[in-house]
């Protein structure tokens, strides 16, 4: 547990010097809930159907800014290895009286935390602010969530930051990733409708399955035996990840 | 391993597969280290050192072969082997957006101890190694130089019995290069374990107690460091000032195919092979010019070095 304790300790000494990466952690899904959601609320005007239930754009958005900020914040974490790789120090640390596994404990537990504070304040604008109305009774779930997802995005992506080594690449992977995993999911809109292969496509995608789970969640939209079986395929994947995540740090040096 | 033994290499092969070409970078090595001695592991640009420090320190896995530390596995228990041990690696290692305080903080913390530990050990290290001006800037602040004095310093606020240092003085000034050594000494001296890669080898030899000497993966010699330095070769060095340096001189000394010819204006150092070339070279100064001055002494660690890794290299 020290070891857990000393990686959470140096990522919050690192966060305490960096208000610009405190801004990406902690607000930045919150302007996007406020500028993308209001605006495509009023552009809707009346609400929309989202598994025969009609809510408005911001209610049914508000899941899909916590799946992305799990992601947006998995996805900054594993970037930190670069960054610690350049420093040299990321080899330092291998050598220090810790398991792998504790180390990527440690990382992630600390990212957990910050996105269990990110949701909270997302969750306080939509319902202070944009009047979304929230299941109270789900919110530890909805933490729980928060915590699962993150961890599964960043356990991914820190075996690809431990593979690919090059940060020019590793950013155009990110890249990619970020706009096919985004739109071929359930986070902007609702999959009743689109055609077939999108429907297929991003039913295969964990981001559709942690967007369904925060969505059944927090407002209540969804079937409950479908999003169940959704966040129990999500945990298989984190389990994948956490697995390849320590595969790939022990081929790091 | 008999418990006097800190380290124990056997056959040792580390081989890198990139690109479907493969790179035999340890190649079979065997060596130990006794608990309390300074060991110096040398050799040329990729010869290995580092990759078997790696290997030592559980960042790598070896190919095949065995290496235990304080009697642990490096494969098999590499926490119990990280417990044990501290690294300064070869590469810069700092939080470069902490501070010099937060990066000792960090450390400590790694390492197990507690707050006012902490605050006392980076206390004595800031002070021992000329960091108290220092603490409160940040690592990204620091010249390359005071960068690795840190990097060093931390490595001396833990009391692990084993330390490796891979290339530590590399970039110090002598004022530092010589505070690192005298550290090194004080720990040694405290009963640490020192494992040590240098290129500096007038370094290894004020400092270590044992030394290998490694070249293409290989061990091509081994023992104390006055046994390497007189391997069945006889290596001596002469020193000859000259009144004046001509190209005659010159000449004649390389004629007689010493190890090595350092020249410096007038003086002339000239690495031979035994007592007989000594003389030839002294009879042939004589012959071509005016010597002022001259001395013939056992040769230093660097002139064994250079002879055994070129004999190597040439096959002989």
């Amino acid at each position: 547990m020290q070891a857990v304790l000393a990686v959470m300790y140096r990522e919050f000494l690192i966060r305490r010097t960096s208000p610009m990466w405190l801004f990406f952690d902690m607000l930045l899904p919150l302007l996007y809930l406020l500028m993308f959601g209001v605006a495509l609320n009023k552009a809707m005007g009346a609400g929309m159907q989202a598994e025969g239930i009609t809510v408005s754009y911001t209610e049914f958005f508000i899941a899909g800014v916590l799946a992305m900020s799990a992601f947006g914040s998995a996805t900054n974490q594993s970037y930190g290895f670069f960054i610690d790789r350049d420093n040299g120090i990321f080899y330092e640390f291998l050598t220090y009286p810790m398991t792998r596994g504790q180390f990527l404990f440690g990382k992630i537990l600390f990212q957990c935390i910050m996105s269990v504070v990110q949701c909270g304040l997302t969750l306080l604008a939509g319902v202070y602010l944009l009047d979304v109305s929230v299941r109270w009774n789900s919110i530890p779930f909805v933490f729980a969530g928060m915590m699962i997802g993150t961890a599964g995005w960043f356990f991914l992506f820190a075996s690809l930051a431990f593979l690919i080594r090059r940060n020019d690449t590793f950013n155009t992977v990110l890249n990619g990733c970020y706009f096919i995993l985004i739109f071929l999911s359930s986070m902007f809109y609702p999959l009743d409708n689109v055609p077939t292969w999108l429907r297929l496509a991003s039913l295969a995608n964990p981001l559709t399955w942690l967007t369904d789970g925060l969505r059944w969640l927090v407002i209540g939209v969804g079937d409950a035996s479908f999003v169940l079986t959704e966040m129990a395929l999500f945990v298989v994947f984190l389990f994948f990840s956490f697995w390849l995540a320590l595969k790939a740090l022990q081929r790091a040096v | 391993m008999t418990n006097t033994q800190a380290i124990e290499v056997q056959d040792l092969v580390k081989v890198f597969q990139r690109r479907g070409e493969e790179t035999r970078a340890v190649d079979g090595i065997s060596f130990s280290v006794k608990r309390g001695e300074i060991f110096g592991l040398l050799g040329p640009n990729g010869a290995g050192k580092s990759t078997t420090l790696k290997v030592l320190t559980t960042l790598i896995a070896p190919t095949s072969g065995k290496a235990s530390v304080l009697g642990h596995d490096v494969v098999a228990d590499p926490l119990q082997v990280r417990r044990n041990i501290c690294v300064v690696i070869q590469e810069n290692a700092l939080e470069l957006y902490l501070s010099v305080r937060n990066n000792f903080r960090t450390f400590g913390r790694f390492h197990g101890l507690g707050a006012k530990e902490i605050e006392h050990r980076s206390d004595n290290v800031s002070e021992q190694f000329g960091l108290r001006d220092h603490m409160d800037h940040k690592g990204i602040d620091l010249s390359g130089g005071l960068k690795r004095r840190v990097q060093v310093a931390k490595m001396f606020m833990v009391d692990k019995p084993i330390v490796f240092l891979d290339e530590a003085t590399t970039g110090m000034d002598t004022f530092n290069k010589r505070t690192t050594i005298e550290a090194i000494k004080a720990e040694s001296r405290k009963g640490r374990t020192i494992v040590l890669t240098t290129h500096m080898l007038d370094e290894a030899e004020i400092l270590c107690d044992s030394l290998a000497i490694m070249n293409h993966g290989k061990l091509i010699a081994q023992g104390s460091t006055e046994t390497v330095k007189s391997m069945g070769l006889r290596l001596l060095s002469v020193n000859i000032q000259f009144d004046k340096m001509t190209r005659q001189i010159l000449q004649s000394l390389y004629k007689t195919r010493p190890v090595k010819v350092d020249v410096n204006k007038t003086d002339v150092e000239v690495t031979v092979r035994d007592e007989k070339q000594a003389l030839q070279i002294l009879a042939s100064a004589k012959r071509n010019g005016s010597v002022k001055h001259f001395e013939v002494s056992s040769a230093t660690l660097e002139d064994v070095f250079v002879e055994l890794v070129d004999k190597k290299a040439s096959g002989s």
